[in-house]
């Protein structure tokens, strides 16, 4: 199944696009420079680095509860099955079959290993590219095993993979501090975490912690014993956790009132041993410093680190499945204090912006028909400005629109900021202008296909700052069966010296795999965007 | 099985309709309310909420308390003037709401039967008290009791301070309550969430404190109550781990005559006694936020 590039990252003289899980880097004129390839796989795992044999070990060693009774209903001997498959896989992969029982038991302990991460894609797609501001190193984030990819670019196109990072859950949006020190990571579970972009050599105790935490799954739990008094006891949100790694059952006695529930009481109990030594396994895996800073109970869909013009304070900002545009202090030791909320969406927020130039405002879009103009310090609603009446001049029959990207650049020759904005599956890229307080929209650039990415391209000259008139060129890339990319250039408006171009093939290497996607799978990765809206679902829970 | 299924939701529907009709000063019966007593924090249900506290309207719940007509004009906060369309029609659209004469203060997070919330309300009569519940037929309990307890003291006017709605704290409480509106908040006896993959599924983790700490105000307390020492143990070590709330001492905790209400009157409360089990409370108290930690290089600067 051919896959178009889908995410893209211009970053100085060097394009860079990824076509499922690798990243290709071309030139100004789209000549292809160089290819990140996304490792082979070595026995199911990712093959490098340090990284958690994940795919291996689920369901293998102490099923969840849940699917062993699942199991258990099935009707075969369990207890003794599960401490069978347990043990053949255990001791080693190659055990040449011995018993019928024996073998067709390994079998369904090879389908429930794959169960689990239900991704029949042998590689995860690269779902985000984010380069330093000064454009030396590359952040990739790959989709469905959770891992942040840290790159050294040589200016010419070369990645030189740096680290590889598995997050404990998946990342939906990261970004990297302006000083380009810290990746933000918002994850689908709702948590932030802090990452330092060059990840600092690790001490044999500060392993042991943070993989413990993750076995906890940052549930922050006291020792603040380690943790220094002096600033402030918020550092214990995120070092803290290991105490209590061991499981210890919480009901009682006095709690539990039921036999049933006496029973599963006991059950926990001898689960304990089982547990710990899962554990201690686990300590191995996962071993690099991330810092819990703040949470949402919700899907975390953007993050972005803002900086009020006057104060100069920073802040996060961070949108969810549920609506919400929550402003957090932006420093590590003070992010869990909330400043404020941008509230007044009524679907799903699926991307944040900061107009270029205007770091006061905030720009909002998701599931809503409008894109919303907040002043985010004080959490007051600016404007609006209606998208879906321009979506709709494309596709008279689009009721509802998810906004797949936001995507804001300045224009030199007058200093305003331009906000693109695709919507998921429309053919065309919205142009907005962002005059005072209120966005307007200029023109709608019909595109052949559907866009899945846009940024700018800046030209050389426009270093010199000589004259007004510099330009960039947007680059959008499309969706399309082949690997045919940007356009013919375009204006975007009259003397913006903003140019669409798109058509134009990059030369870029011919497919030398193919990608094993079923074409379902594939429009769900490219399209996520509109699958987090809400259905209307069950009346009497 | 199934007979008797739909033989008990037709009772239940009969009777519900039935104190509908009458609107009875009879006291609904828990019999016709039960439900499961787990929910799940991180489905979408079908809940309704307002899209920002701006937009709610409480003047259903607490019809005594709506403001005067006069009032209004200058009850719909500060707007900035210049804005778009859109913008205005919002502000037309809201003005419609009918603004109370005060904010609710005591938030009874998961108030279950609501038995906090009826001892409240004469304990606290010049405050609003609403009680936050995720169980449709709960809630509709805790409604209909409310109804019928307004309806039996029609002359003292009693119970006019309390109210309570279906909603799901953990994610949409800033879009009920400004930031510092609450003075109190009550947790009594939570889901305690035994297995550790339910532990973010809990209503009290360091990251959930945040947002209590944005609707509760500098001085504020929240209260907390279980019967699970584990729990407890988990809600304590939460909030101290979090620097917007200290714990307040265990002399001021037993002088305050919520902790006695909290102990004795709700419905779990009730049943922990009859079954002499423990009970834990932790009080817990917001504190003024510090200053900005500005970055020290952009302060030489």
């Amino acid at each position: 199944m051919a896959v178009p590039y889908h995410v893209l990252k211009v970053c100085g003289d060097v394009v860079f696009a990824a076509r499922g899980s690798n990243i290709y880097s071309f030139n100004l004129s789209l000549e292809h420079l160089s290819t990140w390839n996304y490792p082979a796989k070595a026995d199911g795992k990712p093959c490098g680095s340090s990284s958690v044999p994940q795919a291996a070990s689920p369901a293998a060693e102490v099923p969840p509860s849940k699917r062993r009774r699942l199991e258990a209903g099935q009707g075969e001997g369990t207890g003794a099955g599960a401490d069978i498959g347990e043990a053949s896989n255990g001791n080693a992969t190659a055990e040449p079959e011995v018993l019928e029982v024996g073998n067709r038991r390994r079998k369904k302990d090879k389908s429930a290993c794959k169960e689990p991460n239900n991704t029949p894609l042998e590689k995860p797609f690269v779902q985000g590219l984010h380069a330093t501001t000064d454009g030396r190193h590359l952040v990739a984030v790959t989709g469905s095993d959770k891992t942040i990819w840290v790159f050294e670019h040589d200016g010419a196109g070369k990645l030189i993979q740096l680290s590889q990072r598995m997050m404990p859950k998946r990342p939906c949006s990261i970004v990297i501090t302006p000083d380009n020190q810290t990746i933000l990571s918002a994850d689908k579970f709702g948590d932030v975490y802090s990452l330092p972009l060059i990840p600092s050599p690790f001490t044999e105790e500060q392993k042991q912690q943070t993989s413990k935490e993750d076995n906890e799954i940052k549930s922050a739990d006291n020792a603040s014993k380690d943790a220094t008094p002096e600033p402030s006891r918020s550092a214990t949100l995120s070092t803290a956790a290991a105490a209590a790694a061991q499981f210890k059952p919480q009901a009682n006695e006095f709690t539990v009132h039921t036999k049933r529930n006496r029973m599963a009481l006991e059950n926990q109990k001898l689960a304990l041993e089982l547990k710990l030594a899962e554990k201690s396994r686990a300590a191995a895996d996962a071993a690099f410093e991330h810092t819990l800073l703040l949470g949402h109970v919700s899907m975390l869909t953007a993050v972005l680190v803002a900086t009020a013009p006057s104060t100069g304070r920073k802040y996060i900002i961070t949108a969810d499945r549920d609506e919400h545009i929550r402003v957090s202090r932006g420093t590590p030791s003070q992010a869990h204090i909330i400043e404020g909320f941008c509230l007044g969406h009524e679907d799903f927020v699926s991307k944040l912006c900061i107009p270029t130039g205007q770091p006061e405002l905030l720009i909002s879009g998701g599931g809503d028909d409008d894109l919303f103009l907040w002043d985010w310090a004080a959490g007051k609603l600016v404007s609006k400005a209606n998208v879906l009446q321009h979506a709709q001049l494309i596709e008279s029959e689009t009721k509802k629109i998810a906004i797949g990207r936001l995507f804001t650049c300045q224009q030199k020759s007058n200093g305003r900021a331009w906000v693109f904005v695709i919507c998921e599956r429309i053919p065309a890229l919205f142009c907005f202008q962002l005059q005072d307080t209120t966005l307007q929209h200029i023109q709608t650039i019909r595109t052949a296909r559907n866009p899945l990415d846009v940024d700018v391209v800046k030209q050389a000259a426009e270093a010199a700052a000589s004259s007004s008139s510099s330009s960039g060129s947007l680059a959008v890339l499309d969706w399309a069966e082949q690997d045919d990319v940007m356009a013919e250039q375009q204006p975007v408006h009259e003397g913006s010296g903003l140019w669409v171009k798109s058509n134009a093939t990059p030369n870029g290497p011919a497919v030398e795999e193919d990608i094993n996607v079923s074409p379902q799978e594939l429009q769900k990765i490219l399209y996520p965007t509109e699958s987090l809206r809400k259905t209307a679902v069950d009346f009497e829970e | 099985m199934a007979g008797d299924k739909r033989n008990k939701r037709q009772k239940r529907e009969d009777y519900r309709a039935a104190l509908q009709e009458e609107a009875s000063t009879e006291l609904p019966r828990k019999k016709f309310y039960r439900q499961r007593a787990h929910a799940n924090p991180f489905s979408d249900h079908h809940l309704a909420y307002p899209p920002s506290p701006d937009h709610m309207d409480w003047s259903s719940l607490y019809p005594d308390y709506v403001a005067e007509e006069s009032q209004e004009g200058e009850a719909p906060p500060v707007k900035a003037s210049s804005v778009a369309d859109g913008q205005e029609i919002e502000s037309a659209a809201q003005k419609l709401i009918k603004r109370l004469t005060q904010d609710v203060e005591v938030a009874d997070i998961g108030c279950g039967f609501g038995g906090l919330l009826i001892a409240l309300a004469p304990a606290m009569p010049q405050t609003l008290v609403l009680g936050l519940e995720i169980r449709v037929s709960v809630t509709q309990f805790v409604e209909d009791r409310i109804k019928a307890l307004r309806a039996q003291s029609q002359e003292q006017k009693l119970y006019r301070n309390i109210a309570v709605l279906r909603a799901n704290t953990m994610k949409f409480m800033p879009n009920f309550f400004r930031k510092g509106q609450l003075s109190k908040i009550f947790i009594c006896f939570p889901d305690p969430h035994f297995k550790t993959r339910k532990h973010k599924q809990r209503i009290v983790s360091t990251t959930l404190n945040s947002e209590y700490a944005y609707v509760v105000r500098p001085g504020g307390i929240v209260y907390t109550i279980t019967d699970v020492p584990d729990l407890h143990g988990w809600m304590v070590q939460h909030f101290d781990a979090h620097s917007s709330f200290e714990r307040v001492s265990e002399e001021e905790q037993e002088a305050d005559p919520c902790v006695a209400i909290m102990r004795s009157e709700t419905e779990e409360g009730k049943k922990v006694e009859r079954n002499s089990g423990q009970k834990h409370v932790a009080l817990f108290r917001r504190l003024e936020d510090p200053p900005f930690d500005d970055e020290p290089d952009k302060m030489e600067q």
